[in-house]
């Protein structure tokens, strides 16, 4: 053990959890990587690339190493980062990317071969045999360099999202988060405080400088105490603010119970949209290390974690407590670690500082102008080698603190392209002008580092967002505290012949970057794509920047000249569980049920999805085998009895106002305004390039009133479009639009016999071909009062109507006409049916509205009228449009047992099979039940004169082709007497 | 009268309700509406002697109440008035307005609270993206709740509509309900 005196772990508590099958013990406050070192245990992963062995860097998210697989079974998380992980009691985790046990890594033999990994190696090697891509080298690839794995299960907790509203979000609760969100709770603005870690503070948590005397968690206890008795204040702790998006909302991951071995009936995350007027950034700073030879050995860590580790966790990176530490630093900062591990009783060697003028700053040897410029030691440090004066010298220390500045995490700064500066005082990038709107850096992340310039900075940050606002606040008292200059010498990496790691994630050396300027990979873009750079889990939060300087200083430029880093969302990982919102399988989006679901399914019908509506497919019967078998028996009750269809799902526009008619005839390709009140008539919309987009009936109830129907796909897409139109190009217009598709169940009853079943159902009204004939509509009551609509439209081809009741009454009505029909045939039908009728019929549905056929295609050419201008008339007489001589055809098969496939492309006998000699295409097709054959429609070159021709379609795809013979589409009583009779 | 009985948008004979904690959720089967556009230069209608409020807003008055709907149009709700033609009524008290019947085309669930506001406060918190300052008793908003599109309605401190699409209902149940629970499981 090498738990050292203090920090804020609860040491009554023994917490015990297991790596790679050991058991070990922590204690809440611990997390994983600091449980582990407490242990004694500093080799957690392996390498990405080289699978080096390889320990904790950080003690943050910043973190690029340790890398584990947490939990078990469906549970199993790859790429948790050991130092975020907060422990818990029974937790589990394993290593990964290893080969063998951790510390006998059999693909370790990569790194003796590293000479061949160098950068560009993935492309410049696997280039062929081209077909070897998918099978052998990606999967070899994936599994020698793939990092954790999946348990390749379903997610088995509940996730939940929500949406806050605030003043002020401050992001990050350190010294500057603190002053910036006491100072806006006490002005009374309501204020969102969120913290990535599990305790609040920052990296107050990390130092030994006292606040006011007195040791930093007692202004934070206090400061954390009034915020949450504060009620226009909320604290989210474990909350990770990930993105800043448009208008001032930020993206946040709220870890509700990660921290716990199962949710149980919590939600595991809560992903949370937070509108903030404005935003306070104290995301703090990141340390930057320094690449020198063999620099990545567990036991070396940034000098900021190495603080971190001793003061808050009380831990030692070291195998035993009588081990000695090293510090290697190009600035003062460096120095604190040293003093704060010699004040705890750990055994330090010394301070390796590049500057020959170092100041002497503890009661510890100080090695200046010196550089570390190798390490020993197989699984974990052993010794440093270190040159001063150009003297090497080997010295026997078993962990080494690196300490090369610190850079602001701009991150959330340059999301909105903001460009983080070059600021020379700091050797670091600052948030620039043109960040997001509303979003004010405070803090060490602005580069205000010291304590009691964060301080400072986040009171007066929180004064200047909330003035913008109108909101004054009060001045609040901020405690003493430490305000040390940090002097610092520029130093991007120690020279050497030897491998030197810039991005310990991606195996990434400063030879690697060398390499890239070679091969002219030198803008930062393509130096990250060429080496890896800054990708994964880390983002390059500990590489870019060292990176950038090393290719400065190869082109002999400076580091703003070279480039800036740009960060994108998310700011740390965030699964995509929590990205779905929670709701998976049927619950994934919104269902639309039709007024008669619960009848249908009471049937056993097979349900299919239009959209997000879920309609009857087919309803199988006892001895039906297979589903062609209920798609038969429906489409002939249709044509030889009656039928029952719920058409709900079409759109329903209610059109209104002394305009209505000519608003309609602007909107529909044909007339409507001379449509007589009492009667519907077929309308066809284009779009403005001329292409119909959508068909259906247009019912006149009343001089000014008017029913549109649109087909299920389109319902929205028509509202909307007739909407823009009212809306913005003739607003002068008296028009009322409003949907009505939900409002009323609408129930198609087709057959021979739907007169007679209708009779039974409505109330005195005169159903004769007389009185009401094909293409009438009415108002009526029917079942003894219920308002009703009917409408005697058909597209079965059959003697047909669609009856429309307040959608209430669906489900009692279809009940009705099934029971009062039974003696007349009447059979519920589905939409597979409902196709089969349509295709017999020749009538065109979305297979045939494609978007690509043009009015003359669908043979609905002189629809589009010339006595007026309508949406897409003038442009549908467009030469390019006129033109096509392709036309609508029925198909039959010439050999009963082969189906007609559709997408098929169709040929003249004998053509070759080419492009060049293509004629068009099969829309759709079935088997025809009423034909007893196999037939379709689609579009054939110069069509309409070709019936009786025999033709082939081709599916080369499939590799298979038919014989067709070419008809008209109307397989189905073409002259039409049945739907008049 | 018909002789059909009619089904709730929840597919049940009569309303559905659940309680969850301080949560109830009771499904509004007898709220009748009907739309109110005013057309080209017509002068603000008064149907029932409601003063038709302004965008975002609510009113209630003698068995009726309206909420604001988009530029220009209203609904007009019935409380208890579904099984009557609600449409014809406002029609009548709305001369030269276009009116359109909608009960049938929307899902009308209440939400109370036993426990003053704070848990409406937090079951809108996770469902509708507004700033609770903007949905104050009085307030009606047309908003996404779970990637449906809904009016939310504040009745009072301890009441909200959600009136959503009828042929959604189970969808809007299912979103409402989960919430609900997860709260009264947490608190």
């Amino acid at each position: 053990m090498t738990r050292l005196a203090g920090g804020l772990i609860d040491r009554a508590t023994p917490l015990y959890f297991t790596f790679d099958g050991r058991r070990y013990t922590g204690h809440p406050g611990d997390t994983l990587a600091s449980a582990l070192l407490a242990n004694g245990v500093r080799l957690m992963g392996r390498s990405f690339k080289y699978h080096r062995p390889r320990g904790p860097v950080s003690a943050g998210s910043e973190e690029p190493n340790a890398l584990v697989e947490l939990r078990d079974g469906v549970r199993q998380e790859p790429n948790t980062r050991a130092t975020v992980a907060e422990l818990y009691d029974g937790l589990s985790a394993r290593s990964q990317n290893r080969f063998g046990p951790l510390g006998m890594d059999l693909l370790a033999v990569n790194d003796l071969i590293s000479p061949v990994f160098a950068a560009g190696f993935y492309y410049k090697t696997f280039m062929w045999p081209r077909s070897f891509w998918e099978k052998v080298y990606e999967p070899a690839i994936r599994r020698a360099a793939g990092l954790g794995r999946l348990s390749m299960k379903p997610d088995p907790d509940a996730y939940d999202r929500g949406f806050l509203h605030c003043d002020l979000l401050v992001i990050g609760a350190g010294a500057a988060g603190l002053a910036a969100a006491l100072t806006a709770g006490r002005a009374g603005a309501r204020v969102i405080l969120a913290d990535e870690d599990f305790r609040m503070g920052g990296r107050l948590l990390a130092e030994s400088d006292p606040l006011d005397g007195a040791p930093a968690t007692d202004w934070i206890g206090g400061v954390l105490a009034e915020l949450a008795s504060l009620p226009n204040v909320r604290l989210l702790p474990r909350t990770t603010v990930f993105g800043v998006y448009d208008h001032g909302i930020y993206g946040a991951v709220e870890r509700v119970a990660d921290h716990l071995a199962e949710p149980g009936d919590a939600v595991r995350q809560t992903l949370w949209r937070i509108t903030a007027a404005r935003a306070v950034l104290a995301a703090g700073a990141t340390e930057r290390h320094i690449p020198f030879a063999d620099n990545d050995r567990p036991g070396i860590m940034l000098a900021g974690a190495m603080r971190a580790y001793a003061n808050r966790w009380a831990v030692a990176p070291l195998r035993r407590s009588s081990d000695r530490v090293a510090i290697f630093t190009n600035n003062d900062d460096g120095h604190r670690t040293a003093a704060d591990l010699v004040s705890k009783g750990v055994r330090v060697l010394g301070v390796i500082d590049s500057r020959k003028d170092a100041p002497r700053l503890g009661d510890y040897t100080l090695f200046r102008g010196a550089m570390v410029t190798g390490t020993r030691g197989r699984r974990g440090l052993s010794a440093i080698e270190i040159e001063r004066d150009g003297r090497p010298e080997l010295l026997e220390c078993a962990a080494l603190g690196v300490s090369g500045g610190w850079n602001p995490n701009v991150h959330l700064a340059s999301h909105h392209r903001g460009r983080p500066v070059w600021d020379e005082r700091l050797l670091a990038f600052v948030p620039g002008p043109g960040g997001p709107t509303g979003l004010f850096p405070a803090g060490a992340c602005a580069g205000q580092g010291s304590t009691a310039e964060a301080l400072a900075d986040g009171a007066r940050t929180a004064h200047e967002a909330l003035a913008q606002i109108d909101m004054t606040a009060p001045e609040i008292a901020l405690p003493q505290a430490e305000d040390r200059r940090v002097a610092q010498q520029a130093l991007w990496h120690v020279p050497g012949k030897r491998r030197a790691w810039v991005d310990f994630q991606n195996d990434v050396t400063v030879k690697d970057v060398v390499l890239a300027h070679r091969e002219n990979m030198r803008p930062v873009e393509h130096l990250k794509r060429w080496t890896t750079l800054g990708m994964a889990t880390d983002q390059g939060k500990t590489a870019n920047v060292s990176a950038l300087a090393v290719m400065a200083e190869l082109t002999g430029r400076s580091i703003p000249e070279t480039g800036t880093t740009i960060f994108r969302p998310p700011y740390t990982g965030v699964s995509l569980s929590v990205l779905g919102g929670g709701d998976t399988g049927a619950q994934f989006r919104p269902r639309r049920l039709t007024p008669t679901h619960r009848w249908a399914e009471a049937r056993s019908a097979v349900f299919t999805e239009a959209g997000q509506w879920m309609r009857a497919q087919y309803y199988p019967q006892p001895g039906e085998a297979h589903w062609r078998d209920s798609v038969d028996r429906e489409a002939r009750a249709v044509r030889s009895a009656v039928g029952l269809c719920d058409v709900t799902t079409l759109g329903k526009i209610d059109v209104q106002g002394k305009d209505a008619s000519a608003f309609l005839d602007r909107v529909y390709a044909n007339m409507m305004g001379t449509l007589k009140v009492g009667r519907v008539r077929y309308g066809l919309m284009l779009r403005e390039d001329g292409f119909p987009y959508d068909d259906g009936t247009c019912a006149r109830l009343a001089e000014d009133h008017y029913v549109v129907t649109t087909t299920t796909a389109n319902a929205g897409l028509v509202y909307r479009n007739m909407e823009f139109a009212r809306q913005c190009l003739w607003p002068g217009m008296d028009v009322q639009l409003i949907s009505t598709t939900d409002a009323w169940a609408q129930i198609a009853v087709a057959g021979p016999n739907s007169r007679t079943l209708l009779e039974r159902v409505v109330d005195d009204f005169d159903l004769s071909n007389e009185a009401f004939p094909f293409m009438a509509c009415a108002s009526l009551t029917v079942c003894g009062g219920l308002r009703a609509r009917l409408f005697r439209i058909s597209f079965s081809g059959e003697l047909a109507y669609e009856i429309a009741v307040p959608a209430r009454y669906g489900h009692a009505l279809m009940d009705r006409l099934a029971k009062l029909g039974a003696d007349l045939g009447a059979t519920p039908y589905g939409t597979e049916a409902l196709s089969v009728l349509r295709i017999e019929k020749g009538h065109a549905a979305g297979a045939e509205l494609n978007g690509q056929a043009t009015a003359d295609m669908l043979g609905l050419g002189r629809m589009v009228s010339r006595k007026k201008d309508s949406i897409g008339s003038v442009m549908s007489r467009r030469e390019g449009l006129k033109g096509d001589a392709r036309r609508m055809v029925g198909l039959i098969s010439i050999d009963p047992d082969q189906p007609v496939v559709p997408g098929s492309h169709l040929f003249a006998s004998g053509a070759e099979r080419s492009l060049a000699s293509d004629e068009g295409w099969v829309t759709s097709t079935c088997w025809s039940p009423h034909l007893e054959a196999p037939i379709g429609l689609g579009y054939l070159e110069r069509g309409s004169a070709r019936e009786g021709e025999v033709i082939v379609a081709a599916n080369p795809l499939e590799g298979t082709e038919a014989r067709l013979r070419v008809v008209s589409p109307h397989f189905v009583d073409p002259e039409g007497e049945r739907l008049r009779d | 009268m018909t002789d059909l009985s009619p089904m709730t948008a929840l597919g049940g004979e009569t309303a559905r309700e659940e309680r969850f904690g301080p949560l109830t959720l009771a499904e509004d089967h007898e709220l009748a509406l009907a739309s109110l556009t005013l057309r080209r230069g017509a002068d603000l209608a008064a149907p029932f002697g409601l003063v038709l409020p302004e965008p975002g807003h609510h009113v209630a008055g003698d068995g009726v109440s309206a909420f604001w709907a988009e530029p220009g149009r209203w609904m007009i709700a019935g409380p208890g008035r579904a099984a009557d033609d609600f449409a014809a009524e406002v029609a009548a008290q709305a001369q030269g307005c276009t009116v359109t019947e909608q009960t049938d085309g929307w899902v009308a669930i209440t939400i109370t609270s036993s426990k003053g506001a704070a848990p409406i406060l937090l079951l809108m918190e996770r469902l509708i993206n507004v700033d609770p300052d903007r949905i104050a008793p009085g307030r009606a908003l047309r908003t996404g709740l779970d990637h449906m599109s809904v009016f939310a309605i504040r009745l009072g401190v301890e009441r909200l509509a959600v009136i959503g699409m009828r042929s959604q209902a189970d969808s809007l149940w299912h979103a409402l309900r989960t919430t609900a629970e997860r709260l009264a499981t947490r608190s």
